[in-house]
């Protein structure tokens, strides 16, 4: 068996809702199955009434980190191949900001590899969000949530 | 947000504050005038031909809080009950720094007299140096705080003073980097605006002990507002990997403090 496929990418462009499947399935026929996850931006959160927000990242450590929790959700379960892409910069209610899809011969470890890489990914890579909202602007705090979603794993 | 000095017309309107009671208001304002060193040295030693430079920047300052009302379109007509204008001298610098201080108990606030004061103060000190620097430059008039009112106390957060040869961009604390050991610090996020600075770069001479923790006491030594290290929920990597306080820091290492991550 080759190694998992990994990409990662940190964009500010917009991205499509088909995008990563190709370079993940490669005309390969072993992968059974591919879970895909897509985040979108909320017109509400700490405020009531977001108009946008600000995604700022430590560019170089950010791909290093996506990177590496693309590694450990490879080395968990069987998966074929991940793509993490995050986008930065301004983004207005109902856009796209993050996309992750697992890969495998297997749906269950596609499912799992999924839900692991963004349970981790919303406490480990440097992102930082700055909300607008029509009382102002403000850093988005972290959430316990978040903290004990990942330490589920 | 409503500006209250437009009317529903859009038209300038003076605001009605008979119905406001009266509070106690306080406003600080300050301001610089960068100058050439000769001209510091000229000024410090009393030696400008105009004579005290600084007592009468001072008097046209206090002079000035109390006209705001003539100046300034829509403002009250207020009886302060205290003016204080005070110069600081930075020859590192080379700036005077002006700061003013009006008070009163009133109904409505006093930073536009704090502005104005600070303002004049700095055109008098150009008037009274002019004869021997032309490029004298009046910047950073700005309101550092005010108290009382309806809309509640103001405190501008401080930017970290910067002493030393920085460029745009990498701004150096203290000694230059190039003739000793030198780290490279980043703030990120909510972080950078807390401290008011992104980047810096600091001699490894100046650490205790060439760690994490010895940057922070370094890093706080230099500058109050950089206490923001030391919370619990301030991170830190060093070259781009996650590091506690105990981590080693070597020469060119750059060193990131952000706050906890919010992605996804």
């Amino acid at each position: 068996m080759s190694d998992p496929r990994i990409i990662v990418t940190v964009q500010e462009a917009a991205f499509a809702f088909d995008e990563g499947y190709a370079a993940l399935l490669d005309n390969r026929c072993d992968i059974g199955a591919v879970v895909g996850f897509t985040g979108l931006v909320r017109d509400f959160n700490e405020a009531p009434e977001v108009t946008a927000l600000t995604l700022e990242h430590y560019p170089g450590m950010t791909e290093r980190a996506l990177g590496d929790i693309a590694a450990q959700a490879c080395a968990r379960w069987a998966l074929t191949g991940v793509v993490i892409i995050h986008r930065v910069g301004r983004l207005v209610p109902g856009d796209p900001i993050v996309r992750v899809l697992a890969a495998s011969a297997h749906r269950r470890d596609a499912f799992e590899g999924c839900d692991f890489i963004m349970d981790i990914l919303k406490t480990r890579a440097p992102f930082w969000k700055k909300e607008h909202a029509t009382q102002g602007d403000y850093w988005v705090k972290e959430r316990e949530s978040d903290a004990g979603d990942a330490a589920r794993w | 947000m409503q500006l209250t000095h437009l009317n529903t017309h859009g038209e300038a309107n003076m605001v009605d504050i008979g119905n406001k009671d009266p509070s106690h208001r306080e406003a600080v304002a300050s301001g610089r005038v960068r100058m050439a060193p000769a001209t510091l040295e000229l000024l410090g030693a009393g030696e400008l031909p105009k004579g005290d430079v600084l007592a009468t920047a001072r008097i046209a300052g206090i002079q000035a809080a109390k006209r705001t009302a003539e100046l300034i379109p829509l403002c009250h007509a207020l009886s302060l009950s205290k003016v204080s204008v005070d110069f600081t001298l930075d020859r590192d610098a080379g700036v005077v720094k002006v700061e003013a201080l009006c008070r009163l108990t009133g109904r409505t606030g006093v930073e536009m007299e704090a502005l104005t004061a600070v303002s004049v103060a700095c055109l008098t000190l150009y008037d009274m140096c002019k004869a021997v620097d032309k490029e004298m430059v009046i910047e950073a008039i700005q309101l550092e705080s005010k108290q009382g009112g309806v809309r509640g106390d103001y405190q501008r957060t401080r930017a970290p003073l910067v002493t030393g040869d920085g460029t745009p961009g990498e701004v150096s604390l203290g000694g230059r980097c190039e003739l000793s050991p030198c780290v490279k610090v980043k703030f990120l996020a909510e972080l950078r605006e807390r401290v008011g600075i992104s980047e810096l770069s600091l001699s490894l001479d100046r650490l205790q002990s060439r760690d994490v923790a010895g940057l922070k006491a370094a890093l706080i030594a230099q500058d109050a507002s950089f206490a923001v290290l030391e919370e619990q929920r301030t991170l830190c990597a060093i070259n781009q990997v996650m590091a506690n306080d105990a981590a080693l820091i070597t020469d060119e290492d750059e060193v990131a403090f952000f706050p906890p991550v919010t992605g996804g």
